[in-house]
């Protein structure tokens, strides 16, 4: 087991090491001038020029990539153009808030998503399993950031039940589990959830299925293997898959919140990014993608490993 | 957001012939919302494609004193936008372009990661290695924070989501081709084709193309979806398409501060993309199971 | 992820119970800014007029500040930290400053004439130990006058300017003025004052968490007690979004939103919110390329542009809240004067006009124009600019847009018509911040700011008019010096300089509980009279 650990992590670096290639590749394909969103409009020449000393922005790009690199080696990430503090304690602190989001999503998305898999799995071909296809087809097909503005049309301006924006009445700092801060949460948590519960229900079904019209379900019941027994053999050979499917999942979510973060203001990673877009800060646009991609590069590695733990026969592939 | 899945297909698909596609033709027949999904999204096409010649108002004309008119308005049957300009044509206009930013990348990737995947595959050893460890990269970025890295740092315009939606769908399409071409080579016909020292292209295109071809085929238009989502969501998050140009996700955007003035005619062009997406996904659930690729 | 398991089932529990409304505190003013980060905390602020709004002249103070207690007339200088200024009758680059006594710091430290050389060195000395290069980058351009400046006693201070300059008051306007005691105590380390800064204000900055809130206490040792803030707290809240301000204004999660977008007004005035607006020193112009070549520079095709704008039925698109444009400055202005021009809506004389120079609706001017879609300031800058191309059009001159993001905008724009970038476009739609006499005319026209050494983006440059500006310059009685602003003003008018539209009257949507504000007829506003019922 330990070994196989070994060799993923040793597979994993030339894949991180080429996640920071494009990184900063990103920021060097960016036309415009980083420092114009900062800048008074009426700053002259020279004081443009000053700034962009300051930022190490006026040397060759091959020495700016070995100082980024090498200050990244050192858990620095550089200096957010436009607000002039460390990259690396706003991309975590965002990130925190972003996982936050992420979780809650998978709390709601996965339980929902298994159970509803499984019961049109086990009753295929049923008007369940059907019905179960609609919403699950229905959940991977809908723009999760229109469903937000409809959410927030109706439970916060409409019915007034839910805030519609933001993580909390103090902000993100003082986040705290009781139902003042919960509130916040849930808009975006439920409209995050949506698509994963399309395609863990889809999963889950799928390999329900196939899993209980194979032989050897059908050798367990002529064994006088009772109903319930099967049907936990059934979860435990369908669990490798469907952990890895999960284990993406959360991975997506993590990334795939920019658009909901901008819809609710969740002070998370997307809405640091989207920022970063806007005002084009490029150390910060530059750090939220690595630390968001080596997380994703992470996450990969503990499904890979869960799911050799689970089914040995995957090793071996 | 729907996540770009490889482990769809597990085992190649071998058939193929004459026979087997009538088999496919005659069951899609007897699918009842598989053609419906067809049929609308044939609609869309042509509407889009023949936008211009349907006689419709100008898309980008609008009139300061009929602006956000109610759906079922007279002359203006779905309502007017922002400024004041017909819903209808706008969102007919609008499936032009967001049906091409969101397949357009699909059909590019296919054809690029479809040829990397099959020379990954084909000739195995350091191509394969090199190819495979540069796609790896990029599967370390959640397909959405791609998109929006690349667009993001581009800027917005109808060619910078292109490209990076492109790139965005590259690599899923070169994995599934690898392994599908790897299996394939692996069938003894095959290695008896290149034992018998026959042209490398030729094996290709004469053993591999026909057997690897569908299931890749299958496998992209379930990314049709996705990739639609994903453009107009590029749009609505401002580094997509540039305004006064109709596109729906755009139009979702704009709409959006009408949304306590007339909540229902906000939210069309967000319904457009949901019905096109569903109709996408359905069509293509559809069509894998008249061939038979196991999901 | 603190508290992960507890926090399940919390959700859970959570879930179950019955959604109440959490209820703010009692005199709290939660203001939904269209920042997208709250404003540099530590003096000299970013984010533009938003920024000196709630972070400059909340914590800190300037010498010479604005008055802001009249929603009636245009605001004039006041004093601030200096109770009075003058120059000297001899030597007129020379200024006296007389500094106010008893002041202190939020940390104690009382404020002195050398604080002040402290902070101008903080912006302008390079090697000064506290050079802080953000402050710098947005307080430098706003005192060119300054040359030197030195103490003369605790509470005294002279400046000396490059040239005789007699809008150094307003240039002074700008600058705040950050406690020196507190930048010592805190290891000379300007990112820890940015978390605990320190100002004169009649705000204190309490907590701060980026890119989320900022919450203000009221200063109750302010110098000045009319100005001592009545609330307990006010807190900002950065929703760049237009309809995320909205959403949260109509949902209870802020009692105040800066611009709300025009489509959301019916919906808040609906539920009770009020709008209060009022003219401020804003202008939404074209300016005009004056190149050789350019078309605009025959005066009948400037007049025609000017009368071919129907600006009462742009306010339909801007929910009314718009003041047509009479000339470049707004009409309230005291500066306006008595152009004998008048800026409104006359097809006919436009076409008229336009005959005469050769063009026709089936004959006509074709001009280039630059546009952003978005852009600080710009108000609706699409829709409009398209109604002024349909309303363009109607008389014989054709536009053609060319459409650049706004960070790009800003770019060309301070690289000038004459720039390759700009692609020979003619005109550039930008607007402008005309509070004072260099930001409201001086700097559009003048020969010496042509850009991109300055920001005469057009290249004009008129001998009757440079010598208005230089009069401006050395004119110091105050009132004498409005006359030849009003002069200049007229100018502008008569000579049709820009395509005038209209002027922004800064909406802002208010929860019916806010009481007791005055919207001054400025960039800046006082918060400190307001209370929460």
């Amino acid at each position: 087991m330990f070994s196989y650990f070994l060799r993923r992590v040793i597979l994993m670096l030339p894949v991180a090491f080429g996640v920071s290639v494009i990184c900063f590749l990103l920021v060097q394909i960016a036309p415009g001038d980083p420092l114009t969103a900062i800048m008074p409009v009426d700053a002259t020449a020279d004081e443009q020029a000053a700034m962009r000393a300051i930022y190490g922005l006026d040397k060759p790009l091959p020495v700016q990539y070995a100082i980024w690199i090498g200050n990244l080696a050192q858990g620095d990430m550089g200096k957010s153009i436009a607000t002039g503090r460390p990259v690396a304690g706003e991309v975590f602190g965002a990130v925190q808030n972003s996982l936050l989001l992420a979780a809650s999503a998978a709390v709601i998305a996965f339980p929902i998503g298994i159970f509803l898999g499984f019961l049109a799995g086990y009753f295929r071909d049923t008007l369940l399993d059907r019905a179960v296809t609609a919403i699950s087809i229905a959940g991977v097909s809908v723009p999760n950031y229109w469903l937000g503005i409809v959410l927030v049309i109706i439970f916060s301006v409409n019915l007034g039940w839910l805030p519609s924006m933001g993580a909390g009445p103090g902000g993100s700092q003082d986040w705290s589990w009781d139902w003042l801060h919960i509130r916040h949460l849930v808009l975006p948590a439920v409209t995050l959830a949506v698509v994963p519960i399309g395609i863990v229900a889809r999963t889950v079904r799928a390999l329900a299925g196939d899993l209980l019209t194979q032989d050897f379900v059908l050798a367990l019941y002529a064994k006088g293997m009772s109903r319930g027994d099967v049907l936990r053999h059934v979860a435990r050979n369908a669990a490798a898959t469907a952990l890895s499917v999960m284990g993406l999942q959360l991975g997506y979510l993590l990334g795939g919140s920019i658009l909901i973060e901008t819809v609710f203001n969740w002070p998370g990673s997307g809405f640091l990014l989207s920022n970063a877009i806007f005002q084009r800060d490029l150390p910060l646009l530059q750090g939220t993608i690595l630390v968001l991609a080596l997380f994703f590069v992470g996450m990969n590695l503990i499904v890979d490993v869960a799911q050799a733990a689970i089914d040995p026969r995957i090793k071996r592939s | 957001m729907a996540a770009v899945d490889t482990d769809i297909l597990e085992e190649p698909v071998t058939e193929s012939g004459k026979g087997y596609w009538s088999g496919v033709g005659a069951r899609l027949m007897r699918d009842p919302v598989t053609l419906i999904c067809m049929a609308v999204i044939l609609l869309l096409i042509l509407s889009a494609i023949f936008a211009p010649y349907l006689g419709l108002a100008d898309p980008y004309k609008g009139s300061m004193i009929a602006r956000l008119k109610p759906i079922g308005t007279p002359g203006h049957i779905l309502g007017t936008d922002e400024q004041g300009r017909d819903m209808l044509v706008r969102l007919i206009y609008g499936g032009r372009l967001t049906l091409f930013i969101g397949l357009t990348p699909v059909v590019l990737a296919f054809f690029i990661g479809g040829t990397l995947g099959i020379v990954a595959g084909y000739a195995g050893g350091w191509v394969n290695t090199v190819i495979m460890r540069t796609v790896d990269v990029f599967f370390a970025f959640p397909s959405v924070l791609l998109a929006i890295a690349i667009s993001g740092a581009l800027g917005a315009g109808i060619v910078n989501s292109l490209v990076s939606l492109t790139i965005v769908f590259i690599p899923p399409i070169t994995r599934v081709s690898e392994a599908v071409t790897s299996g394939v080579r692996a069938l003894d016909y095959i290695d008896a084709a290149r034992a018998s020292g026959a042209n490398a292209l030729t094996v290709i295109r004469v053993h591999v193309i026909g057997n690897v071809l569908s299931p890749i085929f299958v496998y992209a238009t379930s990314l049709t979806s996705v990739c639609m989502i994903l453009a107009a969501g590029l749009s609505f998050l401002g580094i997509g398409v540039r305004p006064p140009e109709p596109e729906w996700g755009l139009m979702l955007n704009t709409l959006r501060s009408a949304i306590y003035v007339n909540p229902w005619l906000s939210a069309l062009p967000g319904m457009m993309i949901f019905v096109t997406s569903l109709c996408l996904n359905l069509l293509s659930d559809g069509v894998r199971s008249a061939m038979n690729v196991r999901d | 992820m603190r508290h992960f398991k507890e926090g399940i089932a919390a959700l859970l529990l959570a879930a179950s119970l019955t959604c109440a409304q959490g209820a703010a505190a009692q005199g709290t003013l939660r203001i939904g800014m269209t920042a997208s980060d709250i404003p540099l905390t530590t003096g000299q602020t970013d984010q533009g007029g938003e920024g000196m709004r709630f972070m400059g002249y909340t914590v800190y103070d300037s010498l010479i500040e604005w008055d802001l207690t009249s929603a009636d007339k245009p605001s004039v200088l006041i004093p601030g930290l200096a109770t009075e200024w003058s120059v000297d009758a001899e030597d007129k680059t020379k200024w006296t400053l007389k500094l106010r006594e008893g002041v202190t710091f939020h940390d104690g430290s009382p404020f002195t004439a050398a604080d002040a050389v402290w902070n101008f060195d903080k912006l302008l000395v390079d090697t000064s130990e506290q050079y802080d290069s953000r402050q710098a980058a947005q307080g430098k351009s706003r005192i060119p006058a300054v040359a030197s400046y030195s103490a003369v006693d605790d509470y005294t201070l002279e400046i000396i300017t490059k040239t005789p300059d007699a809008t150094l008051p307003y240039q002074l306007a700008w600058i705040l003025m950050s406690s020196k005691a507190n930048w010592e105590a805190l290891d000379k380390d300007w990112e820890k004052v940015a978390n605990t800064p320190s100002g004169t204000g009649p705000w204190k900055l309490e907590a701060f968490v980026p890119r989320e809130r900022a919450e203000l206490v009221p200063n109750e040792a302010y110098w000045d007690e009319t100005r001592i803030p009545k609330l307990d707290k006010m807190v900002l809240i950065p929703l760049p979004e237009p309809n995320a301000r909205a959403a949260a204004l109509l949902s209870g999660q802020v009692d105040w939103i800066e611009a709300p977008a025009p489509d959301t007004i019916p919906a808040m005035t609906g539920n009770g919110f009020t709008i209060s607006s009022n003219a401020y020193p804003h202008n939404w112009t074209w300016h005009l390329s004056r190149l050789e070549g350019s078309p605009w520079n025959d005066i009948r095709v400037r007049k025609a542009a000017n009368l071919a704008i129907d600006r009462e039925g742009m306010g339909a698109l801007l929910g009314g809240l718009m003041v047509p444009a009479k000339g470049f400055l707004p009409p309230s202005s005291q500066w306006f004067g008595e152009p004998t021009f008048e800026v409104k809506y006359d097809p006919e004389a436009a076409k008229a006009l336009l005959a005469e120079a050769g063009y026709s609706v089936e004959n006509p001017l074709k001009v280039k124009a630059l546009i952003s879609p978005s852009g600080s300031g710009q108000m609706l800058p699409l829709p409009m600019n398209e109604y002024l191309q349909q309303s363009l059009a109607e008389v014989g001159i054709e536009v053609e847009f060319m459409v650049v993001e706004w960070n790009q905008m800003i770019n060309l724009w301070r690289a000038g018509a004459a720039d390759a970038a700009v692609e020979g476009a003619m005109s550039i739609n930008f607007t402008y911040f005309i509070q004072d006499p260099f930001t409201g005319l001086i700097r559009h026209l003048s020969c010496d700011l042509i850009a991109p050494n300055g920001t005469n983006w057009g290249h004009y440059c008129d001998p009757e008019m440079q010598a208005l500006f230089d009069e401006i310059k050395t004119t110091f009685d105050p009132e004498e010096q409005d006359k030849v602003l009003r002069k200049t003003h007229e100018k502008y008018v008569d000579d049709a300089l820009f395509l005038m539209v209209t002027h922004d009257v800064a909406p802002r949507a208010l929860s019916p509980k806010v009481k007791g504000f005055v919207q001054a007829q400025n960039w800046y506003q006082n918060f400190s009279s307001i209370t929460m019922e």
